[in-house]
């Protein structure tokens, strides 16, 4: 899998487990900007989780800020590059 | 310091009233007044084979879901049981034209009774760790399993920003909560308040647990299981639902010219302090004298009870004879009735759906029927309206509610609008 590819497999589940707008997916919109709240958060990386069978550590999720800390922390685990 | 001094300090102001301007409910018998009033018109039972879950395995197999229609696609992201008291809160504060309440949101507080709480979520959770072996179980399983997590959804959808908090005391969660919510409107706490409950126990470990007390009916045809106060009744069955309503202090509704649909007069509690399980006739008697007394009712103006009526061995044997020794001869002039025959054991959600069941029902000239009662049993020997609705109404009625672990609660509610008196 391409980090491209990647990219496109967490957008679509993001957007499945929450309804947000086209305009709010860059990768470096703010988690908040795109109005996912600290609950959503864990509930999205518990989605993300579970389609790739990895284990974000606790340090590293609670770092997340942007999609694309998001995106890199499952590459990372899944040692993808960039 | 005189005593004239301390007798001015401490006299106590006229009590405040308590109103019903909304009521919300949503069981096995549909979503909504109308579509409740239409199954208790019908003598019409909400039990049916479980759906919802695969019950094959379980030997109890029927229960009294909540339609499918009636709330898939709502109020996503809660458990199933917060999902069905928004639905029913959602009623109540259409009904109450709850924006032009005019009430400061610190005045305004939800109380919401529940037995299990997010049965649904924690059954989920443990499933992922127990049978399917995963480590982790969802993010949200924590807040969505809470008991107030009901309580916490409706306050936060409709800003009321005062007291909050769940009530639990079994099957009698919900009757506790309405009763706290109208002291907290009596004492000044609040001036407004959500109050109800809510429960979504069929879940396949709540219903096995259940089993394995021996107390539900497991009959063929699910329609027939219940059958309170008859010398055939079986058990309980389980089911879900919710109802909730929006009381107000008298004073404010008459402000705003909203409608009264009721008022709660009389809150009566107590406890066995007696056996975890077998419920005794003297707690219940207790809690009905005290609720009575409390809302200044003279027993013999009693013109209606929503029986608590499991339809377990136990419970309604001992319900009749503790409604015999609170009122005596009136016993059995007074119309006796088990909604649940028809609704099921919604848990601690009983309460306030039996409340919201015999409030629509009376308001429209109906008393409730206690169906499934062909043979009485020679034990049960009160007018219990058996299998088929009356025409008749009730100025004050009684709801009774026995949970386990012998707490009681006894709501005594006033039907109808109380401008005048």
């Amino acid at each position: 899998m391409t980090r491209s590819e990647l990219d496109a497999r967490l957008i679509a589940i993001v957007r499945k487990e929450k309804t947000i707008p086209e305009d709010k997916l860059a990768p470096e919109t703010s988690l908040a900007d795109a109005g996912i709240d600290s609950l959503d958060a864990l509930t999205i990386l518990f989605a993300i989780e579970e389609e790739f069978g990895i284990h974000i550590p606790d340090g590293r999720a609670r770092s997340m800020k942007t999609f694309a800390d998001m995106a890199d922390a499952v590459a990372a685990e899944l040692k993808i590059e960039k | 310091m005189t005593l004239s001094i301390l007798n001015s300090q401490f006299s106590i102001p006229p009590r405040r009233r308590v109103a019903i301007t909304g009521i919300g409910i949503v069981s096995c018998l549909g979503n909504g007044a109308a579509e409740t009033l239409d199954a208790v018109r019908n003598a019409r039972s909400g039990i049916r084979w479980l759906e919802s879950i695969d019950a094959t395995q379980l030997s109890c197999r029927i229960g009294g879901e909540v339609p499918a229609p009636a709330h898939e696609g709502l109020h996503r992201g809660h458990d199933r049981f917060t999902r069905l008291a928004l639905i029913a809160a959602e009623e109540a504060a259409s009904q109450a034209n709850f924006s032009a309440l005019g009430i400061d949101p610190d005045r305004c507080g939800c109380l919401i009774g529940t037995g299990l709480g997010g049965c649904e979520t924690s059954d989920a959770g443990y499933k992922r760790i127990y049978k399917e072996g995963t480590t982790r179980v969802m993010p949200t399983t924590i807040p969505w399993s809470m008991y107030n997590a009901a309580a916490s959804a409706i306050s936060t959808k409709y800003g009321a920003k005062g007291v909050a908090y769940a009530v639990v005391s079994a099957c009698a969660s919900s009757a506790h909560a309405i009763g706290l919510a109208a002291l907290a409107i009596r004492s000044g706490q609040a001036d407004a308040m959500f109050a109800g409950g809510a429960d979504a126990p069929l879940t396949f470990g709540i219903i096995r647990a259940w089993e394995s007390m021996r107390v539900l009916a497991a009959d063929d045809d699910p329609a027939r299981a219940c059958r309170p106060f008859s010398a055939d009744r079986k058990g309980l069955v389980l089911s879900e639902g919710a109802a909730v309503f929006v009381l107000e202090s008298l004073e404010n509704a008459l402000r705003r010219g909203q409608p009264v649909l009721g008022e709660i007069l009389g809150v009566g509690a107590t406890s066995d302090a007696g056996h975890l399980t077998d419920p005794s006739a003297d707690g219940a008697a207790r809690a009905m004298r005290m609720a009575l007394a409390d809302g200044s009712i003279d027993p013999r103006e009693v013109g209606y009870i929503n029986a608590h009526g499991t339809a377990t061995l136990a419970n309604d044997a001992t319900e009749t004879r503790a409604i015999k020794a609170v009122f005596g001869d009136h016993a059995r002039r007074i119309p006796v009735s088990s909604t649940k025959s028809m609704h099921g054991h919604a848990m601690g959600a009983s309460g306030a759906i039996e409340i919201a069941t015999s409030l629509i029902a009376l308001s429209a000239g109906v008393i409730p029927p206690t169906i499934n009662l062909d043979r009485p049993d020679p034990e049960c020997d009160l007018d219990y309206v058996p299998n088929a609705p009356r025409a008749g109404s009730a100025q004050y009625f009684l709801s009774n509610s026995f949970g386990f672990g012998g707490m009681n609660a006894v709501v005594a509610v006033r039907a109808g609008s109380v401008l005048s008196s």
